[in-house]
Order: structure tokens, then sequence, then C-alpha cells
């Protein structure tokens, strides 16, 4: 996981540099100019998971919006090809698998309607009274095109919610009447979320949200609007981009999966080491109820599967005592995946983190209120995440939120559990460090794994893990629900997962394996883990059963890939240790006339199924 | 209140960013038809800008008309002077 990054190639703070010198909601100019930066940038040396693909579809002009995208992309660190339907037309586009929005591939669909296509089918009425045919007659066409989308398409797409956009002058009694355009908003709106609820990779955008926070009389240019159809401000243009890039890091699985949180003036006022437990300003009053509303922010980052970890420079056992012990804390130890508390420099303290944790620098973010420590980390691991924090502590709780990168797109129940499990992980190190032999650890660990189909309930699990393992990943090729519905479906793929436990714990589901079953040769078109069960041997299991089924169908071979990502060289010697032999640069193949891979005799059967069928 | 200098070089400055031409290549023969990337969407956008600089609103023929460094500076210059 180290960084190899020379001074030619463009890496992620090479793009938050770019996007440095235009603050958020600058004149448009200034981020035209700086996306024109961008474009002379050699990006070739970006590795995939920086790149995301992200189209655009709208019923207003968004051509300017384009920049403020770009830039806003940058600021977080990613690199952004856009690809804008042609005005006007996004249900045409939706429509047509045909169409360049499909040929484009994207990771991720916006899709970006103003409430002008409510107003103009509302004064189409007449009179304009029933609400009724004007909701269905949006939302029946947008839905058909979704379903297309769903189909066809690739990534996830998303949806603004309608926003009225300037004052009424319906009158005191609107809300008694049905028809109003208020009223057509809500209804939309509603069924809007409900629809939009039973799908999977489709998501509903805040829209309305983000125009409250910008304020409506701000977040529109009605000269613009009127001249050209380009009816977003500046400042809202910058809002939305800055949610956009959240979601287009989730959908390349580059979002932030642990915060390192500092503790003095971040999760509390003052100075631990000086105060005492007793001193430090947290508690229902101020100073100190901001820190408890932040702190609280956060647990429910936390609780839809972003890891939370401390580097503090303090004595450990004072911090703990505050974790354990003090009335007001809303973070608890149980809270904490790790932490590194002592006086230590952070940056190695982060490190240290990122290697316990087994999570890459680029997927971590830094909260700290020291700006001499986040200069001096940022220069140390350019890779990481290290936001400005308010100077004032009282907005902390309402910055939190603002952070592109805290998108999670897949919460499944193994997120909830997923700081116990690296909790368990501590246990198990400590077990390590006591026996000999590598192969008298694993019979010690007492590991039991259990192998079947993927299920209507484990899906989005599989999804998940598609989209997030990025080192033991033999392919690290991306697939969505519906791509895997489809396949399944039509017998192309066998989609085969894995739960591991140990006495310690249980991993939950942390392998998955797609094979193309043919006559004579199953491929394995995907195999990875999650990288906590790494180093436990149990992807023997996983290709034995694997091996077995196909022996058993009367296969004489399989076939499987090694694709370099640059991030995946734990799994680079799997193929060759399990007799496979190199056919060409990428492809492996390896005959099951000859025994093996055997089961690992260490490793108990939860489940002798008959492994993975529809 | 900007002086004619002043003005000349905010103009340059925006059209620079905004078309992506080295600022020194901008005089004020500069306009639409000798320049590929000004077209009308970069137009919209370039008019409303210097609007909100300059504090000033053009009408609907002037937007059509400003088509050169020289005709939006003297523009801005008339809607100054006259107080809008």
């Amino acid at each position: 996981m180290t960084s190899m990054t020379t001074a030619h190639e463009v890496d992620s703070s090479i793009l938050r540099g770019v996007a440095a010198k235009v603050a958020p909601g600058s004149s448009w100019s200034a981020y035209q100019a700086a996306a024109r930066t961008l474009d002379k940038l050699p990006i070739e040396s970006l590795p995939a998971h920086l790149r995301a693909r992200v189209a655009v579809l709208g019923s207003f002009t968004l051509e300017p919006f384009l920049a403020v995208l770009r830039v806003e992309g940058a600021r977080a660190g990613l690199w952004i090809e856009t690809y804008l339907a042609p005005y006007g037309q996004y249900l045409t586009e939706l429509l047509d698998p045909g169409s360049a929005l499909y040929r484009f591939q994207p990771n991720v669909t916006f899709l970006a309607i103003d409430s002008d296509v409510i107003w103009n089918q509302r004064w189409a009425e007449n009179p304009p009274l029933r609400t009724e045919p004007v909701v269905g007659g949006l939302l029946t066409p947008l839905f058909a095109g979704l379903d297309v989308f769903d189909r066809a398409g690739s990534g996830i797409v998303v949806v603004n919610d309608f926003v009225l956009p300037r004052r009424s002058t319906e009158g005191v009694n609107a809300f008694r009447n049905k028809g109003t355009f208020a009223h057509m908003i809500a209804q939309v709106n509603k069924h809007l979320r409900l629809r939009l609820a039973t799908r999977d990779n489709t998501f509903l955008f805040p829209l309305a949200d983000l125009v409250t926070q910008v304020g409506r009389d701000h977040a529109f240019n009605w000269r613009t609007h009127y001249r050209g159809h380009v009816s977003w401000s500046e400042a809202l243009m910058a809002a939305v981009a800055q949610r956009y890039a959240g979601f287009s890091l989730a959908s390349l699985g580059t979002a932030t999966k642990c915060i390192v949180l500092d503790l003095d003036n971040t999760l509390w006022g003052g100075v631990l080491g000086e105060e005492g437990p007793g001193g430090i300003a947290l508690g229902a009053h101020w100073p100190g109820s901001e820190f408890v509303d932040f702190q609280r922010e956060l647990l429910d980052l936390q609780r839809q599967g972003i890891l939370l970890a401390v580097c503090s420079k303090n004595n450990e056992s004072e911090v703990l005592e505050v974790l354990r012990g003090h009335p007001d804390m809303v973070i608890r130890e149980e809270h904490l995946a790790a932490y590194r508390i002592n006086w230590e420099d952070k940056a190695t303290n982060i490190r240290a983190l990122a290697m316990e944790l087994n999570i890459g620098l680029d997927h971590m973010l830094l909260i700290d209120d020291s700006p001499h420590e986040r200069a001096w980390v940022r220069e140390q691991i350019p890779e990481l995440r290290v936001p400005e924090v308010p100077a004032d502590p009282s907005l902390y709780a309402n910055w939190i939120g603002s952070l592109p990168s805290l998108v999670v797109l897949h919460q499944t129940s193994e997120d909830s559990r997923r700081t116990h499990q690296y909790q368990e992980s501590r246990t198990r190190e400590a077990y390590r460090g006591s026996v000999g032999s590598i192969e008298d650890f694993l019979r010690g660990l007492g590991l039991r794994v259990e192998i079947g189909p993927a299920t209507e309930g484990t899906m989005g699990r599989v999804v998940q893990l598609l989209a997030k393992t990025n080192q033991f990943n033999l392919t690290t090729r991306r697939h969505d629900e519906t791509t895997i519905r489809r396949q399944r479906e039509a017998g192309a793929w066998r989609v085969y997962t894995m739960r591991v436990a140990d006495r310690f714990g249980d991993f939950g589901l942390t392998g998955v394996a797609i094979v193309e079953p043919a006559p004579d040769t199953w491929n394995i078109e995907s195999f990875l883990m999650s990288c906590r069960v790494i180093g436990k041997s149990v992807e023997t299991a996983l290709i034995a059963r694997i091996a077995a089924d196909a022996r058993g169908a009367g296969a004489t071979a399989l076939s499987a890939e090694f694709l370099d990502s640059g991030r995946n060289q734990v799994a680079s010697t799997f193929l060759s240790n399990h007799g496979f032999a190199p056919a060409s640069d990428v492809s492996w193949t390896r005959s099951l006339e000859s025994p093996g891979p055997e089961w690992p005799a260490w490793i108990a059967d939860a489940m002798a199924t008959d492994g993975a069928g529809r | 209140m900007s002086d004619e200098s002043s003005i000349v070089a905010r103009v340059r400055e925006l059209l620079a960013q905004v078309l992506d031409v080295p600022i020194g290549s901008i005089g004020t023969e500069f306009s639409t038809a000798t320049t590929s990337s000004w077209d009308s969407l970069n137009h919209l956008m370039l008019i409303s800008e210097v609007e909100s600089s300059f504090g000033v609103l053009f009408s609907n023929q002037e937007i059509v008309d400003l088509t050169s460094v020289d005709r939006i500076v003297t523009a801005i210059g008339r809607h100054l002077a006259s107080g809008r």
C-alpha cells in the first residue's frame, strides 16, 4: 500500500491542488479556468479507482455545470469524465438502449430535472386542478426509462427530488386545495421517493435539501434561466457538484471507510492532559454540548458502516478512563475499530492504523482541529483525506455532513458488525503472537467456512464486496445487482458466497466468486475476499469447492485471470499456488484431471451442500 | 468607479478564463468572429459575469451586439456613466 507516485504522475493530491485554487461557490469563470487546467493534466497514470465516468441527463442547460462538477470532483481527489445528454433529451436517452448514454458506460448517472416539467404540465391542464395526470405524466415515462436502464445500463442512477423554485402566489388557502403547484410538487416527491426506495441501484438526490442549505433566493439565477435555461446559480452548482462527487466516489468504491479522530478540542473541549477527565468540556450545556452533537453525528456515520478510529497525542490510560467512564461521552471504546494514543507522530500512527485495519490510506479521513497537524500529515501522507476543520467547534456538527466522501451506498448487516469484528481481530492477533507455526496458528483458530449460492438476502453484500474489495481480488470487476441477476437468470453465471467464522468471532459473508460454467471448462470470472479474512487459507476452501462442483458437472478444467490493478498484489500468487499454469499474460488454466485443490484439513465445512446453483 | 483601463483588464481576464486563451492574445479587436470557443453558451455565462462584476444590466439587443472586447468595454462604460 505504498505510494509509488513520481513527480510526473497525477495523483489525488495534485487534483486537490488544482481545485484548491477555486473556493467552493466561486464565479463560474474561475471554475471554467480550473477545469481547463484539469484538461491539461496527464492523467494516464491515474489509477482506475480515482477516475469516474459520470453521465448527467438534464431537463435544462447543464453545460456550464460540468466545469463545476469536474473541479468539485478534483477537490474530492477524483478525476471525473463527463457525458451530458443533449438538451432536454433525458427521457429519450434513458429509453433507448442504443443511445450515447449507454455507450458511455457510466459509473453513475445523474438525472437533473427542474420543476418546470411540473409547472408547464400544470398549465397544460385545463382547468389546472387534477394532480394525478400530472404526477403520472411525469413519473410513468421516467420509471419506464429507469427500467430500461436497469436492464441495459451500468452503475447507479441518482434522481433529484423537486423543489418549489420561487415564492408562491397561490394564496393563503393553497393548503386546502389540490392541483396547486406546491401540492403537485409534494405529490411527485412522495411517489418518487416511494418508488425509488424499492429499487436497488437507484438513489434519491436531495436537491430540495441543498436548495434549503444554499437558500432559495440564492439557489436559482433567474437571469440566466430565462436567457438560456441555465437555472442553477453558481452557489447551487457547487453544492450539487460536491454531492455528485460523493456519489461518484462511492460508485467506484473509493469513499471513506474509516474516520481517524483527534481527541482534544475535536471530540471534547480542552486538553485532557491539563484539565483531567472532569475538566474537559463535554456535556448538556455549552461549552461542551457542541461536542456531544458532533459525537452523535459521528456515531450515525459509524452505524452506516464507516469505521471510527482515534489517533491522539495523549496518555492512553487517561483517554480510556474518559471513553469508559465519562458520563457524557457518546462515542465509547466499543465504537472504535482501533486507536493509537501515544506521543508518536501522527503520520506514523495513521499508517499503523491503516495496517491494523487493513484499509488503504486513501480510504481514510483525518479530523483534527490542529492546523499544524493537518498540514504535517497532509505532507507526509498525500493520499490521505485531510479536510479543513472549522475553527469554531460550534460548527463541527453541521460541517461533518458537508464532507462528500462520507457516502455509504449499500448498507448491509455486515456493516453494523464491522467494528466488533476488528475488535475480535485484536484478540486474534494477540493469540497469533503466542503460537509457533502458521499451520498451528490456523488449526488453533477453529476456522469454519460455509459456502453456498448467493441468495436474495445476500445479494446486497455480494454487490458491496464486488464494489469495495481491492486487495484480494483476482479481476477487480465491479458488477451491479442488475447485471448479476441477468447473468444468473440466463444461466451464464454461478455466484458463490463464503461465510467465515473462527473461535474468536464471526467474520460474516467475506468471499465471493463468480463462475462461468461451460461443458469442458469452468471460467472464474471474479474471485475475491474481504481483507478481514486474508491469511487464513479460506480462499483454498473456496477454490476447492468450485473445483469439486466443476468435476461433478463433468468439466475437465478451470480457467481464471489475474488482472493487476496495482492494488491486488496479495492475490498475485493465488493461481500458481493452487495448480494453475499460465496460458497467456493474464489467463491461467488448471486441469481437473489431476487431483486438488484440497480443502484445508483445519477448516470445518459448515454446510456441505451442492454448491452454487440458481 | 472603474476607469476604462481597469474595465478592459477585468474583461480580458474573464475572457481568458472562460475561453481558455492566453490573456496576452486578447486585444480590443478580440471578438466572436475570431474565436471559435466564444459560442452562444459561453457568451451567456460571460455576459452574466460581466453584469454581476460591474453591477450593470444589458438589454437583449445589447447582449446580441456585445461580440468583441471593444464593444463590451464601451457598453459597460455607457451603463456606468448613466448610473445603471
